[in-house]
């Protein structure tokens, strides 16, 4: 049984899990667990929806790497010790920052490794990446999601905060090919022209979504459902929502102190943004970018390829 | 217009200084953008549209309706409803259309999109619980299916019930991405039940005068282009507008420019449809943000400056405090925050 599996399966969350290609270590009771997890960073020529291949960077857990070949995820819990040894197959140095719980933190040169250790901080979505190389690392690929489930074991994004009947995490990214290119062909890339052209949530580009069972959002009308936004690209994505209005529950892990119910929330740059989606009617709707060259991919819209376009299905 | 077929029937305004129907705050004579609605607008297509900028240049231009006002192409005209009455909106194209409500949560046969709306018309299992039935279905965005213009050249009727009062808009959901940059869009108010025009919502603050505006950029390279392609690849706006307007004649609009006396109470509705996240001035003047997406906000605030991203609207209150004038600005960023692009700039007048 993989870890996904397991998490599905598992009896201490009921909550139906949607993390795609996410690492997911949760335990088997209450209680702090201790996790290692090893990453290596590497080189991975991306496919894209066109047909078009982009090298890019990612952080590659052999054991869990997602489908739409993003850089791997991580659920936890509350408390958990956890380690990641990342290993560099780069011609570069780098290292794994999470801010708010581990920054300022060792580089790893070409070919050497580093364990990064931490104890799981208050539960919430959060964002780790790269930071010897700036926006480079980022636009590259090398950033992911961590996700902290509250240690009582709820269904809820934070002990006593808002619950959920299910939850999705959807990372934001997006790639400039001049950029990747650039990189791929030893050079450097001036962030002042950073253009992207291709759009991905978990890696994926429309109609990709749709068919990804973790990306997808299928739910039934009544329920509550939970959704994570961790933008690990470098634009703003205003997430806009057919069918629905949904309550903005925290920005990078703070609590909105009222409910504000939005059917467009802006995703900054490295923002994580948990938000509540009330299902009250069934049909299937898009959700996605309103930067609407967002929805394409390399410019075009048209049949049958897209961007950062996911679908909603409830019935 | 009248209000036709309605289910209840509208019983007009519950007081004077509004009126739905044709009908801003301001009343006729200085009347800013046309209305269409309540409960029945009628929409056609133009695509041989022309917008005159500031420069003189000519754009192509395509849009719903006749424009928003008689001097310009774009932005599409303003539709109005009623929250809890029903809204229908006809739709007559030649060509493959189609009308999102965006922010109005309308029901999947209503929505407007290709790839999802289209599934309902034809039995595909569009809501099918289940992800497999999804993926291949997606897989082809056949334009043949979608509901709304798989008879061409016949009317088809969007219709829901409008739902909270507030600020919405429209667009066309085929291939988006330039349908919209064309100028396939508009507005869309919600009034409070009964037709109020002086507030937003009911038991909102009260205003005086309206003014809708409705943010947008173009990037002039694309308005000779029919479909998207690797020509649309990266949007570089040259135009930066408020209601179709740039430069000196965003300056003087009677649609965007905000006269009053000391004292009104002024509306704004922003509607960002454009591609990059807009910042909104009003020359130094505080307003407070009252509402956002057709939603009170739990709390208004009052600032000075106001990020509306691409898709969001918010409600403007501000009160002309003395005999002056200002110049409000909106910036356009790029959608990474990191520079702006271009500005656009009107007058405030208070006499």
């Amino acid at each position: 049984m993989n870890r996904r599996d397991f998490v599905k399966q598992s009896t201490i969350t009921a909550a139906a899990f949607g993390l795609s290609g996410l690492t997911t270590l949760l335990p088997k009771s209450a209680h702090a667990s201790v996790w290692d997890v090893s990453f290596t960073a590497e080189g991975h020529t991306k496919n894209m929806v066109d047909g078009a291949s982009v090298f890019t960077w990612r952080y590659r857990d052999p054991g869990g790497s997602g489908p739409g070949d993003l850089s791997s995820g991580l659920v936890v819990m509350e408390g958990d010790d956890v380690s990641i040894t990342v290993f560099n197959d780069l011609d570069r140095p780098i290292n794994l920052e999470i801010p708010g719980v581990l920054e300022g933190t060792p580089q790893v040169p070409p070919g050497g490794s580093h364990t990064y250790s931490f104890t799981a901080p208050a539960a919430g979505s959060y964002v780790y990446f790269d930071s010897v190389n700036g926006e480079i690392g980022r636009a590259m690929g090398l950033a992911g999601p961590l996700i902290v489930m509250p240690a009582d074991g709820s269904n809820s994004l934070y002990v006593g905060g808002p619950t959920f009947d299910r939850q999705y995490t959807l990372v934001l990214h997006e790639l400039d090919d001049r950029l990747n290119s650039a990189i791929a062909a030893g050079g450097t890339y001036d962030m002042a022209n950073y253009e992207p052209n291709f759009f991905f949530v978990n890696g994926l580009s429309y109609p990709h979504t749709a068919a990804d069972g973790d990306t997808l959002v299928d739910m039934f009308v009544g329920e509550r459902v939970a959704l994570r936004f961790v933008n690990t690209g470098l634009i703003t994505n205003p997430m806009h929502f057919h069918g629905y209005h949904v309550d903005v529950a925290t920005r990078n892990r703070v609590p909105e102190t009222a409910v504000i119910t939005k059917d467009t929330v802006p995703v900054n740059v490295s923002e994580c943004v948990d938000v509540i989606l009330p299902c009250n009617q069934p049909g299937a709707y898009p959700l996605h970018t309103h930067y609407v060259p967002g929805v394409t991919a390399n410019g075009v819209y048209v049949n049958p390829y897209g961007g950062a376009l996911i679908v909603m299905s409830a019935s | 217009m009248s209000s036709v077929n309605l289910k209840h029937g509208h019983h007009g305004p519950r007081r004077a200084g509004g009126r739905v129907g044709g009908e801003s705050p301001q009343g006729d004579a200085e009347r800013t953008f046309r209305f269409l609605g309540p409960g029945h607008a009628w929409l056609t297509v133009d695509m041989m549209g022309r917008q005159r900028m500031a420069d003189g240049r000519r754009l192509r231009t395509w849009s719903f309706g006749r424009g928003f006002n008689n001097d310009r192409s774009v932005p599409s005209p303003v539709i109005e409803g009623i929250e809890g009455e029903m809204l229908e909106v006809t739709l007559f194209s030649m060509m493959p259309h189609t009308i999102h409500f965006h922010g109005l949560d309308v029901d999947q046969r209503n929505d407007g999109v290709p790839s999802t709306s289209g599934f309902v018309a034809h039995g595909h299992g569009g809501g099918g619980h289940g992800g497999g039935g999804h993926g291949g279905g997606h897989g082809g965005m056949d334009f043949g299916r979608v509901e709304g213009y798989d008879n061409l050249g016949s009317p088809f009727t969007y219709r829901f019930v409008a739902p909270h009062a507030g600020t919405y808009a429209y667009h066309c959901h085929v291939d988006t991405v330039l349908h919209f940059e064309m100028g396939m869009y508009g507005t869309v108010i919600i009034r409070p039940p009964g037709g109020l025009a002086n507030v937003v919502w009911d038991g909102g603050p009260a205003f005086d005068r309206e003014y809708i505006w409705h943010l947008h950029t173009f990037d002039s390279s694309w308005h000779d282009e029919t479909v998207s392609s690797r020509r649309t690849v990266r949007h570089r706006p040259d135009y930066f507008m408020i209601n179709g307007k740039d430069g000196a004649n965003a300056f003087s609009d009677r649609a965007t420019a905000i006269n009053g006396a000391p004292g009104d109470r002024i509306l704004i509705r922003s509607n960002n449809m454009g591609y990059q996240p807009a910042l909104i001035q009003l020359g130094g003047l505080p307003f407070q943000v009252i509402a956002s997406d057709g939603r009170p906000l739990p709390a208004s605030f009052t600032t000075d400056q106001q990020l509306v991203a691409p898709g969001e609207r918010y409600d403007l209150l501000v009160q002309l405090p003395s005999v002056g004038d200002w110049d409000a600005q909106v910036h356009y960023f790029d959608i990474g925050l990191r520079r702006s692009l271009g500005v656009a700039t009107t007058s405030i007048t208070a006499r």
